[in-house]
């Protein structure tokens, strides 16, 4: 492992030579990363958690949301490849951005991924507590156990279990094995195809919706709030493909494999989004009643609604399928903040125990119970305030996707500063991709947060006549401002650039 | 005498070092490998988003931090150095080292757990137990106070050995042990009625038999030996008999389908060391060419 000059405050390693760094060189191949890609995507559960808020919005520009909302995914995660190579042993927003723009900054970007992956955990909770209740009534055939998800008694106390259970295993530091990956991703991709062939083969769609090439167009959508909250939503679909480029020495040739990868990912992804997604609207419509994709009773969860009548008792297997995405996404997910609330511990920008780690399994021990308790509580919280808490919380992961990704991808920019114009291939892959990147993310979120101030945004949830996704969304970015004033003037170090220097190029 | 150490920067990881310490002190090249093992990384649980979170660095510098701690506890006059290694799996990845460094054992800190009454070692402890190809020696909370209230030097071993062939090897090792430490050598067996044929009629000849046999055996070795010949009617109500003292270390064999030179605990051992709160040391079966 290199330790690239660059980095200017690396940690006071003592350089003993003491230890290998467990990296292991070169045994991901090109089908391997395409498994590791789309296992971080979970896209059985990023379907039915995003599919309908999307159509709420889009309607039946679906296909081509999803399609768009690639695209600024790709010029971000350009830029993070740059800063990922440049900056190898610390690649997170926290130190990215706080070496690009200084501590301030640095620390919002450390408090929004840190939001956007705690909001997302609860969510995925959510989503395999009802899958879970699903599938029971599925295997048992008494319908009635489907619905005991929807008695907060049992539904809160579940998830709280599901949760605890993540985090508990993601302490221990235990790993799922390749060939389980390879499996889970296997049955989604199988249970997805065999859903969107289902439903335009059945006899009795809901609301036959004749599939139109306008479907595919962008321009399409009314108005240009929606089109923003679309594509918000959509890079939330997208969310964890851009694992795909990160990945080097792992990989078999880091020349060519994370590329063909990555490439192989987002085709495969797309097919199936389109597939699944032209699926949804042939068979239901975007009708606000009964099974519409477009009724706000079925946007929270699209396939606790649609597969059953879709599918006939072969639902059980999308059931299982959401269940085993969401749930292996929540273990795996609960390391990221929970190494971020780590680095912030270490570099002392939140309090020093966040930086304790458990000597018997090498994993961060309070990060860890932080992260499980950040999410249990987000989850109670918009469980009990919104009618519709897993839309709301969708929205709320867009906007602060949008906030921490739109951040970083600046920070690429600045970071940069003194090269950007050294050669043709900075001026794109540093300069170029990041920037409207970047720029276009920050736009989003700036147009969804204000948007979402009226009190009929999102599942028209509101406290105070402002809306809920606003008050998710932008109030935890506010309650971040508040930790970092309060740590600013107790543990001033971090703030006064002691701990990580900001980069400045050489003139 | 060579170890190596299973090290935990916590209480359990220090009190592997003091019994290691105390097995390893005034013996010849003594010597002690700190060994710090790190999980490996698994490519297949890419950490998302952010991938590595600058986790690989900070774990480095802690561990950096944890083997100057780790070198801090070990007395003078011993040798010792760190080792920081990822492992596929911790049990097997202590073998190996043990292998490359040649050492005379494995030592590990722990907690006594009960399960039902039984004895049950940690995960590593129990894998280790079943397939180290050199003696494991394992303390406890509680074992540790024993070898703590000795100020930390061993004063007696005691051999736990069957009526069987096998006896004859541990008590050899155990006696060379006692020797490289100048102390005592308790040699014990646990004779359950039961288990001896017409037990009215023969159980005092089977005890003076034993006793005789191990008498024998030892009567050849430079050492102070005890023979002791305790009857139960089963194997908790036998230890129990059994006095023990501060500095003691209990010492037993494998099992007679060990592997030559590999260690494998019998169900019988496994009771026993339920039942013992001083610290221990397992003996892999020697190997037949020996």
């Amino acid at each position: 492992m290199s330790q690239d000059l660059r980095q200017d405050s690396h940690p006071a390693s003592t350089e003993t030579g003491l230890h290998e760094k467990g990296l292991s060189k070169g045994t991901v191949g090109v089908l391997g990363l395409v498994v590791i890609g789309i296992s971080s995507i979970a896209p059985a559960y990023t379907l039915t958690a995003g599919l309908g808020a999307t159509v709420a919005e889009v309607g039946t520009s679906l296909p081509a949301i999803l399609l768009a909302g690639f695209l600024p995914m790709l010029l971000v995660a350009l830029g993070y490849r740059e800063l990922n190579n440049a900056m190898p042993d610390s690649g997170t927003s926290f130190t990215w951005a706080t070496r690009a723009f200084g501590p301030m900054i640095g620390w919002m970007g450390g408090w929004g991924l840190v939001s956007a992956t705690v909001i997302v955990l609860s969510n995925l909770a959510a989503v395999a507590v009802d899958f879970f209740y699903i599938l029971l009534a599925q295997l048992t055939g008494h319908d009635e156990i489907a619905e005991l998800t929807t008695n907060l008694w049992i539904n809160i106390p579940t998830t709280l279990v599901f949760i605890a259970i993540a985090a508990f295993i993601s302490y221990r530091g235990m790993n799922a094995t390749k060939v389980f990956q390879y499996g889970l991703v296997a049955f989604q991709i199988a249970v997805l195809l065999l859903f969107a062939i289902m439903s335009f083969t059945s006899n009795q769609p809901f609301d036959r919706t004749p599939i139109t090439l306008e479907m595919f167009n962008p321009a399409g959508v009314e108005s240009f709030s929606a089109f923003a909250a679309g594509i918000s939503l959509s890079i939330f679909v997208f969310w964890g493909w851009d694992v795909t480029l990160t990945m080097n020495e792992e990989t078999t040739d880091p020349k060519k494999v994370p590329g063909r990868g990555a490439t192989w990912t987002v085709l495969l992804i797309m097919a199936l989004y389109v597939a699944v997604s032209l699926g949804v609207l042939y068979w239901a419509g975007v009708g606000t009643t009964g099974m519409g994709a477009g009724n706000p009773e079925n946007q929270e969860s699209i396939f606790a609604v649609l597969s059953g009548p879709v599918m006939g008792p072969l639902a059980l297997l999308m059931s299982l399928a959401i269940l085993s995405s969401s749930a292996a996404s929540l273990q795996s997910t609960m390391v990221s903040p929970a190494r971020t609330l780590l680095a912030m511990g270490y570099y002392k920008a939140l309090p020093t125990s966040f930086a304790k780690i458990s000597p018997r399994f090498m994993s961060p021990s309070v990060a860890t119970f932080a992260t499980a308790a950040a999410a249990a509580l987000f989850y109670v919280v918009t469980r009990l305030v919104s009618e519709n808490a897993l839309w709301d919380t969708i929205t709320a992961l867009g906007l602060m996707i949008c906030f921490y990704y739109g951040l970083t991808a600046l920070a690429c920019v600045w970071y940069f500063r003194a090269e950007l114009f050294s050669n043709a291939r900075n001026v794109i892959f540093k300069f170029l991709a990041p920037l409207i990147g970047g720029l276009v993310l920050l736009v989003l979120f700036f147009a969804t947060a204000i948007e979402s101030m009226d009190p009929d945004y999102g599942s028209g949830s509101s406290i105070g006549g402002v809306g809920m996704v606003f008050i998710l969304g932008v109030g935890v970015l506010l309650l971040g401002v508040v930790v970092m004033i309060y740590m600013r003037i107790k543990q001033p170090a971090f703030f006064k650039g002691e701990t990580i220097k900001t980069y400045q190029p050489i003139k | 005498m060579k170890l190596l150490v299973g090290y935990t920067a916590d209480e359990r990881g220090a009190e592997a070092i003091e019994l290691a310490s105390a097995l390893a002190a005034d013996t010849a090249e003594a010597q002690l490998h700190i060994a710090i093992v790190l999980p490996a990384s698994a490519p297949f649980n890419a950490v998302y988003p952010g991938s590595d979170h600058g986790y690989s660095t900070i774990l480095s510098a802690q561990v950096d931090q944890w083997a100057a701690q780790a070198m801090t506890l070990v007395p003078a006059g011993i040798k010792a150095t760190v080792v920081a290694q990822s492992v596929p799996s911790v049990a097997e990845g202590l073998i190996d080292l043990a292998q490359q460094y040649g050492v005379d054992g494995i030592v590990l800190g722990g907690r006594k757990r009960h399960r039902a009454g039984f004895f049950m070692p940690g995960a590593i402890a129990n894998a280790l137990l079943h397939s180290s190809p050199v003696a494991v020696f394992m303390s406890s909370p509680a074992a540790i106070d024993t070898l703590r209230n000795a100020s930390g030097k061993l004063r007696r071993l005691t051999a736990f050995v069957g009526d069987r062939p096998g006896a004859k090897d541990v008590v050899e090792l155990s006696a060379k042990l006692a020797a490289a430490h100048a102390v005592a050598l308790r040699v014990v067996t646990l004779v359950l009625p039961h288990e001896v044929q017409e037990p009215e009629k023969n159980l005092d000849a089977h005890i003076a038999e034993t006793n005789g046999y191990l008498s024998q055996l030892t009567s050849q070795m430079n050492l102070e030996v005890s023979v002791e010949v305790v009857v139960g009617r089963n194997l908790d109500e036998a230890t129990a008999q059994l006095s023990w003292q501060d500095g003691d270390l209990a010492l037993l064999g494998s099992a007679r389908l060990a592997a030559d030179r590999r260690l494998f605990i019998g169900p019988k051992a496994q009771r026993i060391l339920g039942k013992l709160s001083v610290p221990m040391g397992v003996i892999p079966k020697p190997g037949t060419s020996n």
